[in-house]
């Protein structure tokens, strides 16, 4: 259970001046409100995605919740401890995934760092071998963590990673921007172990990404924050339905059609034979789609939402 | 409280094995940095034995007192290398971000930024050293040999030898504060060994008001001179009392700062 | 040479961005120096003469020598290894301009930079510590070898960054070559004071070069350092730079620009 109330966070930096007598021992300083004042609650098991754009105060809160940082003013508790003072039982219950941070020890094998992690979290031999073997399972990476972590690849090294952060079976899991930088294929590996996680282990999973796919795949709750303040704290649907405007309707052509009949539709936002693409609003859908199954020869017709991207850039242009 | 003090020593010797493995993937390294460290102890030896060559006494000292002086100050050198070397290795770590993933971490960070990276190479080379400070010690006193006084004076060369190494902890641990409150000083752990590079050489020859202020302000003197000076019986006790108090104030200090500078902690590459 | 005049400015504006960086740097110099100074001080307290040394000449070789070893040693080109390691050397592969040339330019404005700074500090300890300071001379004949000295030091510079295109251990030599030409250059006492054998092959090494043979020269002891010892340092730069510009060419081929 996490509660945050009136949460604030301000940083101090130093402002440089002219003078470089004045700069060193008389310095100015300016006050960056990084959060102000938010507030907000996460039950057990729940999946929480944070979205927002650069400097807006998702990983400084992330960080607060974790005890990594200390609040300007306003009340956190998370399982009932206060975070910053960082108690030992309140940080064996937590993990927190850092894309492109490692604290995998660079020159030898992942194992080490394992066994380091073990005695760290004070895990059992018997619940250790247990972790290791089910997570190396579930990623399919049993030969790589006998290898150096240098001569891993940065996919490979994400699983590691994963691996060592989740060892200790956290109930609550922070990702900050785990997707980050890696290729498709293991994005996609990434998003599908995250859910499989938090599905056998009940765990809590409160995750940042600027990939939307990540939020969409594995959160059900949606919090954006913007400069600072909470500007959305509800489902991933709700979002979807209320700011999800138009649909996308794309056509596959059986021979070509002149420029008039499509037009009749509405404009396409692209034509290149046999594909045609329109955006159509939702409230004319029903009779736009019977227009183009009356009047167009098609082959096949495909209807989707918009992608979570413009529904995103939509609420931000609404809620200027 | 037990239960918490042997898991961090267990952990010291996991992060103490770690370090080894690592160290002994760069072989070559090595071996150059040995004869590195063994060029410039015995290029400064040659020096000392050069000058009292042509010098019988500096400063009321002779040439084995001075030779002792340059070891004690190797001792102890060596002795805050072998425990503290990952404080030099702690800037890059705050800058890299990775220090977040110390903090969060159910042990006391101490255990991996101040303890954690044990210096081998020094390991080697502090038992010879001290086994010299015995040697010219014994010089230096009156045959036959008395039981008494030399088990008193080691006695108390160790005891002041103890002092120097809380001291050097209370200064490495306030650098690990200030690498987290300031950005802009990238020399500190540097500064702090060119500093205690003025102990290789008895105190006396510096002139006042830099005497006074390397024994007084920045206790320099304290930690490379007194366990040199206890162990030839010129200490009295003022000043042993002086130098126990400097040291554990120190290291109060410094764990204060510390928590400052928690509290004053931004985080990077966020 | 506009070109080298830019490279320079920039790397003196670098400084200034690193204010407080430069000043500790220069501090700690200054502490090195005051060992020394203090220490060879107190030799002179009982006797007025050390060896072949006057007071006032040995006095005089140490100050001088911490200015011309400034001179000398300064160096950025360090920075060359790291940048082999993490890859960042392609652009500067890719400037018109000699990697040499660079470098030396930038070395250039480090040093001078560093040298005034060093001036202020001994001007410092001459006048609280009233140092007894011999007056400068022989500029003439000062002047070629102080330049021999800062190439010799310049190549073995490159020599050590080059090391990096083969291995990523580059601290360790480093570190061992700082130490040797610490003492066998002269920094901590003048290199006549040691037996004969010793100084007469040590003489046929670079390191002399580097900073005891132009202090010598300043403090006007030119008479005790034989003329044939100019070839010997100019048989070095020679060789010096041969051997640089081998390992450049030589590693630019084998070398695989990975980055992290």
């Amino acid at each position: 259970m996490i509660k945050v109330t009136d949460l604030t966070k301000i940083y101090k930096t130093h402002i440089k001046q002219k003078n470089p007598f004045k700069d060193v021992f008389l310095r100015k300083y300016k006050d960056i409100v990084a959060l102000d004042k938010i507030s907000f609650e996460i039950g057990e098991n729940e999946s929480v995605g944070f979205i927002g754009p650069n400097g807006a105060g998702k990983t400084t809160t992330l960080k607060i919740i974790s005890g990594i940082l200390y609040p300007t003013s306003g009340f956190v508790s998370v399982e009932g401890f206060t975070p910053f003072e960082k108690k030992p039982q309140f940080l064996k219950q937590i993990a927190f995934v850092m894309g492109q941070r490692n604290q995998l020890i660079w020159d030898l094998p992942a194992t080490d760092t394992f066994e380091l992690q073990k005695e760290i979290y004070e895990i059992s031999q018997q619940d250790y071998k247990k972790n290791v073997g089910e997570l190396t399972e579930i990623l399919n990476c049993a030969d790589l963590i006998t290898k150096p972590v240098k001569t891993l690849s940065l996919g490979e090294r994400m699983k590691m990673e994963l691996i060592a952060g989740l060892l200790h079976r956290p109930k609550i899991v922070f990702f900050d921007e785990p997707t980050i930088g890696l290729d498709i294929f293991s994005q996609e590996t990434i998003r599908t172990f995250i859910k499989q996680f938090q599905e056998e282990f009940k765990a809590t999973v409160i995750l940042t990404s600027h990939y939307l796919e990540d939020v969409k795949r594995l959160s059900k709750r949606l919090i954006i924050i913007n400069k600072g303040h909470i500007i959305y704290d509800g489902t991933l649907k709700k979002i979807i339905e209320q700011y999800s405007v138009e649909k996308r309707v794309t056509i596959t052509l059986e021979k070509p059609a002149n420029e008039t009949e499509l037009r009749a539709i509405d404009i396409p936002i692209s034509y290149t034979f046999p594909k045609v693409v329109y955006k159509i609003k939702r409230s004319v859908l029903p009779e736009k789609i019977k227009a183009i199954t009356q009047n167009l020869p098609f082959s096949d017709l495909s209807v989707e939402d918009e992608t979570i991207e413009d529904i995103i850039k939509t609420f931000f242009k609404k809620n200027k | 409280m037990l239960k918490r003090i042997q898991k961090n020593l267990r952990l010291f010797f996991l992060y103490s094995r770690f370090t080894l493995k690592t160290t002994l993937q760069a072989r070559a390294g090595i071996v150059l940095f040995l004869a590195g460290k063994l060029f410039r102890f015995l290029f400064l030896l040659m020096f000392i034995f050069l000058l009292f060559g042509k010098t019988k006494v500096i400063q009321g000292y002779s040439l084995n007192q001075a030779l002792i002086f340059y070891l004690t100050f190797n001792v102890i050198d060596s002795l805050t290398q072998i425990l503290f070397r990952e404080v030099y290795r702690f800037r890059p770590l705050v800058m890299s971000g990775s220090f977040d993933m110390v903090l969060l971490k159910p042990m006391h960070p101490f255990t991996k930024i101040l303890f954690g990276g044990i210096d081998y190479i020094d390991i080697l080379f502090v038992i010879p050293y001290f086994c010299l400070v015995i040697v010219f010690f014994l010089k230096t006193i009156p045959f036959p040999y008395s039981f008494f006084t030399i088990f008193s004076s080691v006695s108390i060369y160790l005891l002041f030898i103890l002092n120097s190494l809380v001291l050097a902890c209370a200064f490495h641990i306030t650098v690990l504060a200030l690498g987290i409150i300031t950005t802009e000083v990238d020399h500190t752990i540097m500064i702090y060994r060119d500093l205690i590079g003025l102990g290789r050489f008895p105190m006396e020859i510096y002139k006042e008001p830099i005497r006074s202020f390397f024994t007084f302000a920045i206790p320099v003197g304290v930690m490379m001179s007194f366990p040199t000076k206890a162990l030839f019986g010129l200490l009295t006790g003022p000043f042993i009392w002086y130098a126990w108090g400097i040291s554990l104030s120190g290291l109060v200090f410094s764990l204060i700062l510390w928590n400052y500078a928690l509290h004053k902690y931004q985080s990077w590459g966020g | 040479m506009n070109t080298f005049l830019r490279i320079g400015i920039t790397t003196l504006k670098e400084y200034m961005a690193y204010r407080l960086n430069f000043v500790l740097w220069r501090l700690r110099m200054f502490i090195g120096m005051l060992v020394t100074f203090f220490l060879w001080f107190s030799v002179f307290e009982k006797q007025a003469h050390f060896g072949i040394y006057s007071k006032n000449i040995l006095i005089s070789y140490i100050l001088y020598s911490s200015l011309i070893s400034t001179l000398t040693l300064s160096s950025r080109v360090a920075e060359i290894a790291g940048q082999l390691n993490d890859g960042s050397i392609i652009n500067l592969l890719l400037k018109p301009i000699s990697i040499f040339s660079y470098y030396f330019s930038r070395d250039m404005a480090d040093k001078l930079i560093n040298a005034g700074f060093a001036i202020v500090e001994i001007s410092i300890v001459v006048f609280f510590f009233k140092a007894p300071l011999v007056p400068p001379q022989n500029i003439l004949l000062f002047l070629p070898f102080l330049f021999c000295g800062i190439l010799i030091s310049f190549y073995i510079n490159m020599i050590l960054s080059f090391i990096g295109f083969w291995t990523t251990e580059v601290w360790a030599p480093r570190f061992l070559f700082y130490t040797l030409v610490f003492f066998l250059s002269g920094s901590y006492f003048p290199l006549d004071i040691l037996p004969k054998n010793i100084y007469t092959i040590l003489m046929l090494t670079p390191f002399p070069s580097i900073f005891f043979i132009p202090t010598k020269i300043l403090i006007g002891q030119i008479h005790t350092i034989p003329l044939w010892q100019i070839s010997i340092s100019v048989f070095w730069v020679f060789i010096l730079s041969r051997l640089s510009v081998g390992m450049w060419k030589q590693g630019n081929k084998n070398f695989s620009f990975w980055g992290k």
